[in-house]
């Protein structure tokens, strides 16, 4: 489409890409925990983008790290006021 | 001396006559008037250049004025030098201009190639439909006209045009034509196309006697009329579909092209002098505003009627950048001059980006409320007076703070202090977009008006859309990559400035989109809820917003690869008025077949019903039942072969693709029957059993019905209902378990799973 540079999603499929050597030799266990930090990145693309960071992995491990404080908190949250839910 | 009023139809040259008006009159006649109309185009360079034009002008056995004047162009403040050379007659013109641009090239031409309607409009104030009084003298000539009404009415007059629709009996690329079908309001005629002689002298006699000022074909470009004309050669019998009789036709040749990631296929064109032609399959975008559309376009362009029905908006935009300079004396080159500034990685980084995409929040929401901003990148242009000339890198010399805008992460300056070329031009159009919004609003929905309005709302969007791209398009004469990136930086922080403000009034920002944002607020459901959020961003960004609309519920879906992972443009949802809003599912893709596309949008019709997210569920037996029926339909062979039919676009010549995709086998099947299809046209095919796998819908012989792979229309119908019920919970397995179970008389557990194994042989017969 006449860009000079890759987008943030094909900056984002590169470096996932880079790491499909590591990923291979995972366990199948530890290879979709992988994924899900991959997945959780995805979520931030936008503001990856935004950034226009000279080196975008490292936006991208801000956003995994991101998502797994949420997880954390949220988990906090459970832990310290544990209140009934819906599925027990 | 004589005085006219009427419309002005069209502006041409003509080899012997020069300029020609056509004039609708009041009367009724359409008039052909000529008028004196010398056209003068520049040249600048070193004066030993210009002194050697002059001479080589001066020998062309033509009548040309030659004189030296001074004229600024768009990047230059001050006047520089220049050769003018006035013609006479503007029909030579172009042919004299290529003489002298082929024999001195190092010359820097401007003005030199100006479509000759868009000359006399700068001049006049004229665009086609405009009404004019005129007073003529001996030989038809003008001696003077004056234009009436202005291209920005909100109700332009509606001119009493004579229509005539001309029709082959099936569409050629699909079977051999045997009839044309002839009509307008009140007559129609059915003239067999063979033999040809009868044909030719029938279709004379109903064009003296209707004498149309619209010929309105289909597939006239590419077929029907290169078709009569070459009848019309064989028999020695001139066709009279010109008015201005003595000339031929303008032919314009097929081509492909890609733009924005897609190729897309223009068909021959064929454009008719005293009358216009226009072909519904060859017009860009007909489908979407129809003729009220293109005159519209035409009428704010003021490019010929012909013309804006084929070419595509960014030459209308372009067009209307061109009468903004003819007007205030500007000049136009021939060529874009400015290239691009050197920048460095981390600027290009900065400055190269769009508009800003979000991942929304994946599921289903309910009470959320779509705020878009109105035509977001014109809106910028005009308000932060973007233009090519008026964005620098360096503060320019003399302005003082208030009189210039700095972007910081792009480190350019906008001056402020008179306006561009670029606001100027966009203004009017979007003042005129903005009250027919305001208008429209206050129409009931059955109001006559509305039709027209959405017609030339339709028609603004996309000259408003392309204006963008123009801005950094490379070939663009008023383009200049600067400006582009400006406009996106500044439409980022606009959006960015949006989330601000909903989030500290308390909204939770779903989903952000270039333009738009949807939010949500316990408690919050009406419009006026939402109010103080749009003046709120109304006053921080200085752009014009609107609420969009409020959905009772919408559904963000999931990448189909990865269901963890959002997509920014597949949703759907509805209204609070029950309308639904679509994108980026089957329903809205060109390849999927009719059936499942109704399929899709009864199923969301039946869910639109529901008030609230808890109102869904109540709705999914009718869903189940429709889904079942559709199902049973497709197995006992009732949907017809049409509703079946995959339409998809070449994307390259056939030898270029290394494994033939569907589209691929069905257009080698099309070739093998000398039906040859260029890249970005479409081919139509049917899925079939067996190799290889798809039948040509236009080859010659029809499919056989018995042999429609009912498995993978299946799939295909399954897939698509799984899209619109995954929100709500209901996986594709569990789907296909909830869906097969009722349908098939299950031997065992095994058949249940894999139900198209267990009923082989279906049969498919045509309705």
């Amino acid at each position: 489409m006449g860009r000079t540079l890759p987008s943030i999603t094909q900056v984002f499929l590169q470096e996932q890409e880079s790491f499909a050597r590591f990923r291979r030799a995972l366990r199948r266990s530890d290879q979709l925990a992988l994924d899900d930090l991959f997945a959780a990145a995805h979520q931030h693309l936008a503001a990856a983008a935004y950034a226009a960071h000279a080196l975008p992995f490292e936006v991208f491990l801000l956003a995994m790290l991101l998502e797994e404080h949420k997880e954390v908190l949220r988990l906090r949250r459970l832990v310290e006021d544990p209140q009934p839910t819906a599925d027990g | 001396m004589a005085e006219h009023t009427g419309w002005l139809l069209d502006v041409y040259t003509h080899p012997q006559d020069g300029l020609i008006v056509w004039l609708l009159d009041d009367d009724g006649t359409r008039r052909r008037l000529r008028q004196p109309f010398p056209v003068t185009f520049y040249a600048a360079g070193a004066p030993e250049h210009l002194r050697a034009l002059w001479r080589f002008l001066k020998e062309q056995p033509l009548a040309v004025k030659l004189s030296r004047t001074e004229r600024r162009d768009l990047f230059s403040p001050e006047s520089f030098p220049l050769l003018a050379v006035r013609v006479e007659d503007p029909a030579v013109q172009p042919r004299l201009f290529n003489r002298a641009a082929a024999a001195f090239p190092e010359l820097t031409y401007y003005n030199a190639d100006i479509p000759i309607s868009l000359r006399y409009a700068a001049i006049y104030g004229t665009f086609p439909l405009a009404r004019c009084a005129v007073v003529t003298g001996v030989g038809d000539t003008i001696h003077s006209l004056t234009c009436l009404n202005s291209p920005w009415e909100l109700d332009p007059p509606t001119p009493p045009l004579r229509i005539l629709a001309l029709e082959p009996d099936v569409d050629p690329s699909h079977a051999c034509p045997s009839h044309l079908h002839i009509s307008d309001r009140h007559y129609s005629y059915r003239l067999a196309l063979d033999p040809a002689r009868p044909l030719l002298v029938n279709l004379n006699a109903i064009l003296q006697r209707h004498d149309p000022d619209l010929l309105l074909t289909s597939w006239g470009d590419t077929w029907l009329l290169p078709h009569l004309l070459e009848l019309s050669q064989q028999h020695k019998i001139p066709l009279a579909l010109n008015r201005e009789t003595g000339l031929g036709f303008a032919h314009r040749k097929e081509r492909s092209y890609f733009t924005y990631g897609q190729i897309i296929y223009r068909g021959q064109q064929i454009h008719t002098f005293g009358r216009w032609h226009i072909d519904g399959h060859n017009a860009m975008l007909f489908h979407d505003y129809g003729m009220e559309g293109i005159f519209e376009l035409a009428r704010v362009s003021s490019l010929p009627v012909q013309t804006v029905a084929r070419v595509s908006p960014g030459s209308g935009i372009s067009a209307m950048q061109m009468l903004t300079a003819l007007r205030q004396g500007i000049l136009i080159p021939w060529h874009k001059q400015q290239s691009e500034r050197p920048k460095t990685a981390l600027e290009l980084m900065h400055a190269d980006q769009g508009g800003l995409v979000y991942q929304p929040i994946i599921g289903l929401h309910q009470h959320v409320a779509e705020i878009d901003f109105i035509s977001m990148y014109p809106s910028v242009m005009v308000r932060f007076n973007i233009s090519p000339e008026t964005v620098h890198p360096t503060a320019p010399s003399g302005e003082s703070g208030s009189t210039v805008e700095l972007i910081p992460e792009l480190a350019l300056y906008v001056e402020q202090a008179s306006p561009g070329l670029v606001p100027q031009t966009l203004a009017p159009l979007l003042q005129k977009r903005l009250a027919l919004k305001a208008r429209m609003a206050e129409l009931p929905s059955w109001h006559p008006r509305r039709s027209s309005y959405k017609a030339y709302a339709s028609a603004h969007k996309w000259l408003l859309v392309t204006c963008f791209g123009y801005l950094g398009y490379k070939n663009a004469r008023f383009g200049r990559i600067e400006a582009h990136e400006a406009v996106t930086a500044f439409g980022r922080e606009a959006l960015l400035r949006a989330k601000e403000a909903a989030e500290d009034l308390g909204f939770t920002v779903l989903h952000m989109y270039v333009d738009g944002l949807w939010v949500k607020q316990d408690g919050l459901s009406r419009p006026p809820d939402f109010q103080p959020l749009l003046d709120e961003i109304a006053a921080c960004t200085g752009l014009p917003i609107a609420l969009e609309g409020i959905y009772r519920w919408v559904a963000f879906l999931p990448s189909r690869q990865d269901e963890r992972v959002p997509v920014a443009n597949r949703y759907f949802g509805a209204f609070q008025d029950g309308s639904l809003k679509i994108r980026g599912i089957e329903i809205r893709r060109r390849d999927t077949p009719l059936f499942i596309a109704e399929t899709q949008q009864q199923m969301l019709a039946c869910l639109a019903q529901a008030q609230h997210v808890g109102e869904l569920e109540k709705y999914l037996p009718q869903v189940f039942s429709l889904l079942r029926r559709v199902l049973s339909d497709l197995r006992a062979g009732k949907i017809p072969l049409p509703h079946l039919l995959v339409s998809q676009k070449l994307s390259r010549t056939l030898p270029e693709y290394r494994s033939p995709s569907p589209a691929a086998r069905a257009a080698a099947q099309l070739q093998s029957v000398e039906k040859i299809l260029k890249p970005g046209q479409c081919v139509r095919f049917i899925y079939t059993l067996g190799d290889p796998g798809v039948h040509a819908w236009d080859s010659a012989e029809p499919p056989v019905p018995t042999s429609v792979d009912v498995r993978r229309y299946t799939t295909l119908l399954v897939r698509a209902a799984s899209t619109v019920l995954q929100p709500l919970g209901i996986s594709e397995t569990a789907l296909r378990d909830r869906l097969f179970d009722n349908v098939v008389a299950v031997p065992n557990l095994w058949s249940a799973r894999l139900p198209q194994e267990s009923t082989p042989g279906l049969c498919y017969n045509t309705v």
